[in-house]
């Protein structure tokens, strides 16, 4: 699923907030906020530190690793261009680093998709501008 | 934490709301958002035995805005307006406002409602534009997913099957088959609820709340003037909120914490403990927000909910009977209201073939992004 236009499903809204960490997924680089104030790492990339309220955020590269807290198998055609995908897996992961993120889990069967499950973030490519970070079991 | 000489000074005096049944049959889109909250209030205030214009407070819910219900009930010149947005946890939100407004004497008489038109106007809860987590772009939709993730997390640490949690949808089910106007009156046994088609495993259709269209509206005021009024009063002995924001949605205790904090606003300053609770009310969005309230707020041990609400002790004779009308699985999602019309119903005893006998309290609870729960009960409790 690489590059170019024949990418059909949705994409994220690249915003002021978000613009450098899209940057960094395209570099094949998974990076999170940090307070320069008081330390904090947060997700998703909002401008401002939900801990202290400061607007001096940086960035620090995530490990890449987490766990699986949970996970759906999607079965109801939501969303048409992940209609040929059904069923598919969502997970909701916790990072090493704190935040949760969702995503899909690739390299498994749907049945084999577990709570607690290691995992590690790959890197899919969708168009010449967005790189989806997806997960694999570790 | 509430405040003990606020308990049970005000009440809810009159209910009124709409045919679901017939709605969901027929939807009818003539019988825009704005109709449907001028039928329900018409109906609680005469339910209450007032005149219109003793109506001073106004709290709008549901609609896109809140002047339209103003000018087609004449409710032009009231002293106190809020008006809520279309979400379904609001219900009790507007309850403590309007209590707590006519408590202060910002209002005498406060009128609040709820109006939804999902189904005539063809509302899908599926895809968010892009969602808090990006959720889109992974292909996650609709609440249901999230609580469906909550669902194979609870699974992992406490075990319990799906077959367990079909016990609660079956036990609304068979309340709303005792309840005119509820839209769900076919039976459902525990092999239906498992042949239902999944959504997102491992929720079912089942485990899912209703799409359609319809009001309710209730009248608030003081207990004192309560007593002079058409029925019994149904005194709001407490209300309590305890915000619960994730990105994710669900959140990672089961909603503990936010049930922990809501019960002791609600049960500590009068003494009243899950024992004196005779039925519970609750916002059944999808199956498993009634499992894990009830461990939350101590009706069942933690991680033993699903072994707790098997053998009927959730339906009518049971131990604690739930959404004792059908609840938003079976009798309508009205986001709350309903549940709060039925246990006004049971509170005066006139819930007919449905009736608790000896009904005193009734809790109501709304996990979500932001929870709220309220406590009533019939007077001289408090």
């Amino acid at each position: 699923m690489s590059g170019g236009t024949g990418y059909l499903k949705p994409l994220p809204t690249v915003t002021a907030e978000d613009r450098e960490f899209w940057a960094a997924a395209r570099e094949h680089r998974f990076v999170l906020p940090k307070c320069q104030a008081c330390g904090h790492v947060w997700f998703p990339p909002y401008a401002s530190c939900p801990a202290c309220l400061s607007f001096d955020r940086g960035w620090t590269e995530a490990s890449g690793r987490g766990t699986v807290w949970g996970f759906t198998i999607m079965r109801q055609p939501y969303i048409p261009s992940f209609e040929p995908e059904l069923p598919y897996n969502v997970v909701l992961v916790e990072l090493e680093e704190g935040p949760m993120v969702y995503s899909n889990l690739i390299d498994i069967d749907n049945a084999d998709v577990a709570c607690g499950l290691p995992v590690e973030a790959v890197f899919e490519d969708a168009t010449d501008e967005i790189t989806l970070i997806k997960f694999r079991p570790v | 934490m509430s405040d003990r000489e606020f308990a049970g000074q005000t009440a809810i005096v009159g209910i009124g709301g709409s045919d679901f049944a017939r709605l969901y049959r027929t939807p009818d889109p003539e019988r825009t958002g704005e109709a449907l909250a001028t039928e329900a209030i018409a109906a609680a205030i005469a339910d209450a035995g007032l005149e219109k214009s003793q109506i001073d407070g106004l709290i709008t819910g549901g609609l896109p805005h809140y002047e339209p219900v103003a000018y087609r009930t004449g409710l032009t010149d009231v002293r106190f307006v809020v008006d809520y947005p279309q979400a379904g946890r609001m219900c009790a939100m507007a309850l403590m406002h309007a209590a707590t407004a006519v408590h202060h004497g910002l209002a005498d008489y406060v009128v609040l409602f709820n109006s939804v038109v999902f189904r005539s106007q063809g509302v899908k809860f599926g895809a968010q534009p892009q969602g808090l987590l990006y959720d889109t772009i992974y292909g996650m939709a609709s609440p249901g997913a999230q609580y469906s993730m909550g669902f194979t997390r609870y699974q992992a640490e406490y075990g319990g099957t799906e077959e367990q949690l079909g016990a609660i949808p079956v036990a609304i089910r068979s309340h709303a088959r005792m309840t005119p106007g509820a839209i769900m009156q076919a039976e459902m046994s525990i092999d239906d609820y498992l042949a239902s088609r999944y959504i997102a495993e491992p929720l079912r259709l089942f485990d899912y709340c209703l799409v359609n269209d319809g009001a309710v509206a209730y009248v608030v005021t003081t207990a004192e003037r309560a007593r002079d009024l058409a029925h019994p009063p149904v005194l709001i002995a407490g209300t309590a909120g305890r915000a619960n924001f994730r990105e994710w949605y669900v959140d990672l205790g089961f909603w503990d914490e936010a049930c922990r904090s809501m019960k002791a606003d609600l049960f500590d300053p009068l003494g009243v403990t899950t024992d004196d609770i005779d039925c519970l009310q609750v916002y059944d969005n999808f199956s498993v927000s009634v499992l894990w309230g009830l461990e939350g707020f101590g009706f069942a041990p933690k991680g033993q909910g699903l072994d707790w609400v098997q053998n009927g002790r959730i339906a009518l004779g049971g131990e604690l009977p739930v959404n004792t009308s059908g609840g938003m699985l079976s009798e309508s999602y009205l986001q709350g209201w309903n549940q709060h019309a039925e246990a006004v119903r049971q509170l005066r005893g006139q819930a007919g073939e449905r009736q608790i006998p000896d009904c005193d309290w009734s809790l109501y609870w709304c996990l979500s992004a932001l929870p709220g729960a309220t406590l009533l009960c019939r007077d001289g409790l408090l």
